[in-house]
């Protein structure tokens, strides 16, 4: 195996000439070729463009979607070690017009490569999540949930790989050793300049042994050379388009725009969505606008740095409802709250 | 392709797998936090969510 010094030596050589081959009679023209490929590669210095997953991260996180609730909830979070990191939570959820009363227990371990997470809801429906990273470029990935039901539980396995300007996922969802049924995704994202980075996803669908589906979409990120805006597009085949758009407005206020459109031939429909976030110094308020007519907003306050309380509030316009929920957070631990790594209360 | 018989204790592995998971996979991340914190918590500080 030649391969591995040549390589290796080619790291710290200057981009731009191809790598001396020593190992002579081994060197094949295509190898050398690959390597005039690779030093070329290295020149441009591209930036590694993130995952596909994270594609939308910063518009999400400024949207609401992900942190609206409605009714009364209450987190218990005990944090028993911050490094490794292991924490239990208690949940209690009640009152909520879309979703039962419940009550939830979590359990998260992470240390620098392993990630375990785990919860149960009191109808003993179990959900997980296994992280394993092999390397800085390299994690592999489970998720799990389980449920008596027959037919509710769900597997997916998948791995990440970070390259130097490019990433790649493999994902399988419920694949069956037996017959290779499933969902099978790949994707594949490479930065084209500084800014530009375009990639594709195909889903392979296999029902039944005997049917096979693929579609193919495309993605698009353009960052912004201060990471001070980002916009990305999600074009699907047959006429599914989702756009986001994230900007950061100063250290305190992020907005975000997504619109999301289908223009299939027996559906047209299409949404918009604005959505900001302010941090303010002892709280996050998010609020949001969309064009169902919906507008809501969530408040979250740290009174202290074990106690938090969260208001939230929805009003849709068109169908002239409204949902409101109040919401308490209590972090309760052995620790001193420097040993968790929370900021202090401000001085008065 | 696989005989019947392999398939049939394959699926067998699968759900014997499925139910140790459901019920094993909440107390192995217990045991894995509690034997790996620093400091060692107490066990009724774990379980109880008012101690």
């Amino acid at each position: 195996m030649a391969s591995a010094p040549v390589l290796a030596e080619a790291a710290d050589l200057p981009s731009t000439s191809p790598p001396p081959s020593q190992s002579g009679h081994l060197t094949s023209p295509w190898t050398s070729w690959y390597h005039r490929f690779a030093s070329w590669r290295r020149a441009l210095d591209l930036p590694n463009p993130g995952t596909v997953e994270n594609l939308q991260k910063e518009a999400k996180l400024t949207s609401l979607n992900n942190y609206f609730f409605d009714g009364a909830r209450a987190d218990i979070n005990k944090t028993l070690s911050a490094n490794p990191l292991f924490q239990v939570t208690h949940s209690f959820a009640l009152g909520s017009q879309s979703a039962p009363p419940s009550y939830n227990f979590g359990a998260v371990f992470g240390s620098n490569n392993v990630f375990l997470q785990g919860g149960i809801d009191h109808e003993g429906n179990v959900n997980g999540r296994f992280n394993q990273g092999w390397s800085a470029n390299n994690v592999s990935k489970v998720q799990a949930q389980l449920s008596e039901q027959k037919g509710h539980s769900m597997i997916q396995l998948e791995h990440d790989y970070m390259g130097q300007d490019y990433s790649f996922n493999v994902k399988a969802m419920n694949p069956s050793p037996l017959d290779l049924t499933g969902i099978y995704i790949g994707s594949y994202l490479q930065s084209v300049t500084k800014n530009l980075a375009l990639g594709v996803e195909t889903v392979f669908q296999r029902p039944t042994p005997d049917v096979m589906e693929s579609t193919t979409s495309y993605l698009a990120k353009y960052t912004d050379s201060d990471k001070n805006w980002i916009a990305t597009a999600h074009v699907q085949p047959g006429g599914i388009l989702q756009t986001t758009y994230w900007q950061k407005l100063s250290e305190k206020v992020e907005v975000a725009a997504d619109l999301q459109m289908v223009t299939l031939p027996q559906r047209r429909d299409a949404i918009a969505t604005l959505s900001a976030k302010w941090d303010l110094r002892m709280s996050t308020f998010r609020a949001q606008l969309d064009s169902k007519g919906k507008i809501a907003a969530v408040l979250e306050s740290r009174f202290a740095p074990t106690f938090a309380f969260l208001v939230s509030g929805e009003i849709d316009h068109f169908q002239n409802a409204a949902k409101v929920g109040v919401g308490v957070m209590v972090e309760s631990s052995p620790l001193t709250p420097e040993e968790m790594g929370l900021q202090a209360p401000p001085q008065l | 392709m696989p005989s019947e018989e392999t398939k049939e204790r394959i699926i067998k592995t699968i759900d014997l797998g499925r139910t140790l998971l459901h019920y094993g996979w909440i107390p192995f991340i217990i045991y894995v936090g509690y034997t790996h914190s620093n400091p060692q918590p107490s066990l009724v500080k774990l379980i109880t969510p008012l101690a």
